[in-house]
């Protein structure tokens, strides 16, 4: 009876080149679902703002839904849910939302889940901006654009970065939960590495490290530029 | 030339003023005087529109307005009339001192940014901040600051430029340079309107003082009329507490 060999750094070495090939998949995701859900969460925030009748009360109740149900839910619920609830009406413009392969509902899942936490984020930045600030730019003569465009936007992105990053961040960690749907992600992959190695502790490992250090890189990008910006604060 | 007519506003059940008439030539300087609460900040603040006047009308050079039946476009017309100092300064934060100055010249009133840019620095220097054209409003001290908030005044040509107790803010060392720099171009003949509590101030730089009280203007005339010969009981009760009779000396 030989020691049962449950890990080794060799494996850990030799795993992590076939994850880093994967790593486009998630970042791909990451990035997608962000610029979605910051377009997204920037109209849920106008809404928000301007107190728009109706749509602030839906509006209210889409972002507790998404802070109050696990990522996991819901993405099942958009690839199982999504293409049984609005099929009826694609169909009729011929498209088959079950011929969309996983990646797109996968997107689409973690689109709406941060366009929900950014609405958040822009709101309250823009909320954040000194009244002040306003009364100064309206006493110059700006027109309301003028104000948003030279002194609210860049006050309230200066304002947002911290928070920004934080989603950022989540967002890039919770996409790992997309193989749950067959997505081969970096952590789709060590399932089949797994199938055919039976080892895949090195693999969560490797996993580790790639996500650790992209989270660090973003933490401390985020802080510079915050940092850089500072000046006017 | 600046004409206010009947001017009225509450706030919720609050009658901050209640009809307001006030004219102002051009060139003039108006010091507005009065205990806190009897709506001097308010009527400034209406007559730009940063307040929206419930009653009354407000003629800035050839612009008309009722109040009540503002446009968008007439109080846009009457924001570029005029311009504020502000007792909070008010700098826009994310730009230097000199952005500050040129940033009505350059997108309200389409100056070429160069033109502006060098205007700016001329302003600067005149207020004595020759040395801070990049400073960022958090790099300089509150005198400072609101000198940089009477060039950015300044640099838009306004008709009238109001002033809202620009020097309560400050420490007590700094009021004297803020002070300074508005009696320097109060002379040059730019039409003001003041609320201030610095009295000796007011009797200084003045051609004309009025004295407010609980929404209504008590009393107008001369810095002498005024502060040596009111004719209203209440504008003498606020003049002895402000200016004591005796003073102690140790």
């Amino acid at each position: 009876m030989g020691n049962i060999d449950y890990f080794s750094f060799q494996r850990v070495a030799e795993y992590f080149p076939q994850l880093l090939s994967r790593l486009h998949i998630t970042l791909i995701i990451t990035v997608l679902s962000l610029v979605i859900g910051l377009l997204l969460g920037t109209l849920i925030a106008a809404v928000r703002l301007f107190n728009i009748p109706v749509l602030k009360q839906i509006t209210t109740v889409y972002i507790s839904f998404i802070r109050g149900v696990p990522i996991n839910i819901q993405l099942f619920i958009v690839y199982f849910g999504l293409p049984a609830l609005l099929n009826p009406v694609f169909l009729r413009f011929n498209i088959d939302l079950n011929m969309l392969d996983a990646f797109s509902f996968v997107v689409a899942t973690y689109a709406f889940n941060s366009a929900a936490f950014l609405s958040v984020v822009v709101t309250a930045a823009i909320q954040g901006v000194d009244k002040g600030q306003l009364e100064g730019a309206r006493s110059i003569g700006m027109t309301r654009g003028q104000m948003f465009m030279r002194v609210v936007f860049p006050q309230a992105f200066h304002i947002a970065i911290p928070e920004f990053g934080n989603t950022v961040i989540s967002t890039l960690k919770d996409t790992s939960l997309a193989f749950t749907v067959g997505v081969v992600d970096m952590v789709g992959v060590i399932s089949s590495i797994a199938a055919r190695t039976r080892h895949s502790l090195e693999g969560y490992v490797g996993a580790a490290i790639i996500y650790f250090a992209f989270c660090i890189v973003l933490e401390k990008g985020f802080s510079a530029l915050e940092k850089k910006l500072q000046v006017y604060k | 030339m600046i004409q206010v007519r009947n001017l009225q506003k509450s706030f919720g059940s609050n009658k901050v003023l209640k009809g307001i008439d006030l004219s102002v030539e051009e060139g003039e300087v108006v010091v507005i005087l009065g205990p806190s609460g009897s709506g001097k900040t308010t009527l400034l603040r209406c007559i730009n529109f940063l307040e929206k006047a419930d009653e009354g009308e407000i003629v800035i050079g050839s612009t008309q307005v009722n109040a009540r039946h503002a446009t968008k476009r007439q109080i846009l017309d009457i924001c570029r009339k005029t311009a504020m100092v502000f007792q909070s300064f008010n700098l826009f934060k994310n730009k230097t001192a000199l952005e500050n100055v040129a940033e009505g010249p350059v997108i309200v009133q389409k100056v070429e940014k160069q033109k502006a840019l060098e205007y700016g620095r001329e302003l600067l220097k005149n207020v004595g901040l020759s040395d801070k054209y990049d400073a960022y409003p958090s790099e300089l001290s509150g005198g400072q600051q609101q000198r940089v908030g009477i060039a950015r005044a300044l640099a838009l040509h306004p008709e009238v430029i109001l002033f809202d107790e620009p020097t309560s803010a400050l420490d007590p060392e700094l009021v004297g340079e803020v002070l300074g720099v508005i009696k320097k171009i109060a002379k040059k003949g730019i039409t003001m309107i003041i609320v201030t509590h610095e009295m000796s101030f007011a009797q200084d730089v003045a051609n004309r003082v009025v004295f407010m009280d609980e929404g209504v203007i008590v009393e107008q005339g001369t810095p002498q009329e005024i502060f040596l010969d009111a004719k209203e009981e209440r504008t003498k009760q606020f003049l002895k507490r402000i200016t004591p009779e005796y003073t102690y000396q140790i």
